[in-house]
């Protein structure tokens, strides 16, 4: 069968740079660096336990961990990572900071807390689960809701653990509608969390129509968009820069 | 349970459009496989309507209302009308069941009026949880099945349903490009799953003269070629996603061994794998259901249908009517073009110019096409000792076909990760029960809450 201009491969079109590991300050965390960056997950806990003979614990999470976890962010950017690569260096670097936490004897101070749930009715959580495994692999706290959360459930998660952000996974228009009743009972008890919506059917103009709500267009804007609420940044503010 | 251990087709040639080995016949003087293709309309309410039984029904009253009327208007022969539950509906049984019954009434009285054809299909919404629950013992399930039997007994032709069993393993293992994950998700866990519900909506249907219709992966090879997306997304690996297909075909295939008759649900993008193994009749959405999300085989999809359509549109006004009407007249024109080619002779002719358009546009397409699509269940068929043996088959054997074609391009990024994928389906047990021992292992540890129990393992 000849092949007519019916349709055009972009995809082909553009092949992208092969990737390169940022060097480590040394052999033993450029090691643990290009295990996460390669997302080598049976051989972390090794390589951790190896550079922790000879550096702090800190050491290894901020030049090792951490660092490695900004080369995958900046690969995943450019697209020369897909999403799978980035979620096993995430897992990988969670099980080295794990080893890490047993050598401080406690866990890492987090950047901030953040409440996650999958809307009442909607079984579909795997938006949630991406943004869960970056949030974690980004340095915050993620209490984990689960899904098929019913509002009242949430509301008192939100009062319970205070977190800097709250977010909210739906794929019907028929579920999302449970995040501008969450929305409206934390502005009543005077509470101003920026409160994420995202996935499936989730609009712009939806989330945008009711007051504490930014919508995320991206799992990936996750992160930055905890940042930025642990900062203290408004959800108006938010919302201004994320949404407009 | 017989399992299909032969083609229903003797070639990917015989394969057409409107016409199925086993035609079936429901609702008022509709015929599915029969030598037409009839369109099938899924309206979905409006954010807002589900507040109370009340405004759910007067909503779908409306939306198939002006589904039906658009219909008449334009002189289409008949119509199929899913109701794809919301949650709601299932969640209150005798919500969905008053819709069906609803829905139901209205088709006669346009049937009486006019003649036009039609039927009902009541798709159960699955809100099981099976990392949280006992998904063989759970509320979610009784009220699934009491929804079924309302729904039958006011009148719903056809059932179906999108089950989710195994989705808490694929989920994991599609995001990790863990092809173990999901052949044991899907091909294993999901089977079983499969084999179990099936057995019980049989029943139901045959207790009330419904058909027992159609299946789909919906929940999990419908999200890996979702999350692989279009020409610009770096998500999800497209060969990962395309070799995920053919172990949802393995998959959804249960259903049929259990007793369902179909047509298939629209949205098993594995159904006409499934037409070339058991000759059921199969509905197929593309480019209708740009509505609700974008594929890369809009008209490649239509090559074997019988039941053509649109997925799922919110009910909103546009400037040629509701959007129940419009996409009605749509899919109806749809049909009606594949109805001329019938007609005249020249169906084989159309049958090409829908496979050139997408066939090397992605290899998800490429799957699908019914050459392919008929080695795939080949591959099945002539493996079906078990669950898993069929579907690693299927899984290999889809590899090894888009490895095969020169013209199937692929960047080296999608090379390496098919090679890897094919060389791993290679590698594993070539006993279910080893590569079962080998996961419950694997999963268990990684993923909180799951149970072999859940699928009678």
């Amino acid at each position: 069968m000849a092949t007519a201009e019916v349709f055009v491969r972009y995809d082909l079109k553009k092949e992208l740079a092969e990737k390169k590991v940022a060097a480590g300050k040394d052999e033993l965390l450029q090691k643990v660096m290009d295990a996460v960056v390669n997302g080598d997950e049976d051989n972390i806990v090794a390589y951790v336990n190896e550079a922790l003979t000879v550096h702090d614990p800190l050491v290894v999470i901020r030049e090792g961990l951490v660092k490695a976890m900004d080369e995958v962010s900046r690969l995943w950017d450019e697209g020369i990572y897909y999403l799978p690569q980035t979620i096993i260096s995430s897992d990988t670097m969670l099980a080295g900071l794990e080893e890490c936490e047993k050598k401080m004897g406690h866990a890492v101070e987090k950047k901030g807390v953040v409440v996650t749930h999958t809307a009442e009715g909607d079984i579909h959580d795997l938006g949630q689960q991406i943004v869960n495994a970056l949030l974690r692999a980004n340095g915050f706290e993620v209490i984990d809701l689960g899904k098929d959360v019913p509002v009242d459930d949430v509301v008192n998660a939100v009062k319970q653990y205070k977190p800097a952000m709250l977010t909210g996974t739906a794929l019907m228009t028929t579920t999302m509608t449970a995040f501008n009743k969450i929305a409206n009972r934390l502005r009543r008890d005077g509470i101003e969390v920026p409160f994420v919506c995202g996935g499936g059917a989730v609009s712009l103009e939806y989330v945008t129509s009711f007051d504490l709500g930014i919508w995320g267009k991206e799992a990936q804007q996750a992160p930055p968009m905890a940042s930025d609420a642990v900062a203290g940044v408004s959800w108006t503010k938010m919302r201004e820069k994320y949404n407009s | 349970m017989a399992k299909f251990t032969s083609m229903a087709y003797s070639s990917a040639d015989e394969m057409i459009f409107g016409t199925a080995k086993k035609p079936v016949k429901y609702g008022r003087d509709f015929e599915v496989g029969g030598g037409m293709v009839y369109p099938e309309i899924v309206n979905h309410p409006r954010p807002g309507s589900e507040e109370t039984k009340k405004s759910l029904m007067r909503e779908y009253e409306k939306m198939t209302n002006d589904s039906l009327e658009r219909a008449v208007t334009l002189g289409f022969p008949g119509l199929q009308i899913e109701l794809e539950h919301v949650w709601q509906m299932t969640k209150n049984p005798d919500w969905g069941g008053d819709i069906a019954g609803q829905t139901v009434r209205q088709q006669q009285d346009w049937y009486q009026k006019y003649g036009i054809k039609s039927a009902v299909r009541a798709t159960i919404a699955d809100n099981r949880k099976p990392e949280q629950e006992n998904i063989r013992d759970c509320k979610s399930l009784e009220l699934a099945l009491k929804t079924f039997e309302l729904s039958a007994k006011n009148g719903a032709d056809n059932l179906s349903i999108e089950s989710v069993g195994g989705k808490e393993i694929s989920d994991y293992s599609i995001v990790r490009q863990d092809i173990r994950g999901v052949l044991f998700g899907i091909g294993v866990l999901g089977s079983r799953d499969v084999e179990f519900l099936w057995k019980q909506i049989v029943e139901i249907a045959n207790k009330y003269g419904a058909t027992p219709g159609g299946e789909t992966n919906c929940a999990q090879a419908n999200v890996a070629m979702f999350m692989a997306g279009g020409m610009l997304d770096k998500s999800v690996p497209h060969t990962f996603a395309a070799v995920t297909r053919a172990i949802g075909a393995a998959r959804t295939l249960t259903a049929y061994e259990m007793g369902a008759k179909g047509p298939t649900k629209d949205c098993g993008y594995e159904d006409p794998i499934i037409k070339a193994i058991t000759g059921i009749p199969i509905a197929t959405e593309g480019k209708t259901c740009a509505c609700a999300h974008a594929d890369l085989q809009g008209n490649l999809i239509m090559a074997v249908t019988d039941l053509w359509s649109n997925e799922a549109v919110e009910y909103h006004d546009m400037f040629g009517g509701t959007t129940a009407a419009v996409f009605t007249e749509i899919l109806g024109y749809d049909v009606a073009l594949m109805n001329s080619a019938i007609a005249l002779g020249k169906a084989k002719d159309l049958q090409e110019m829908m496979i050139y358009s997408d066939l090397y546009r992605d290899v998800h397409s490429f799957v699908v096409a019914p050459a392919q699509a008929y080695e795939i269940g080949k591959a099945i068929v002539t493996n079906n000792t078990d669950y898993y043996s069929r579907a690693r088959a299927g899984a290999i054997c889809a590899a090894k076909l888009i490895l095969g074609d020169p013209k199937m391009l692929l960047s080296k990024f999608e090379t390496e990760v098919l090679q890897k994928t094919l060389r791993e389906l290679e590698s594993f047990p070539d006993n279910e029960g080893d590569f079962i021992e080998q996961c419950a292992a694997i999963y268990t540890k990684a993923v909180p809450g799951f149970k072999l129990a859940n699928y009678g393992l």
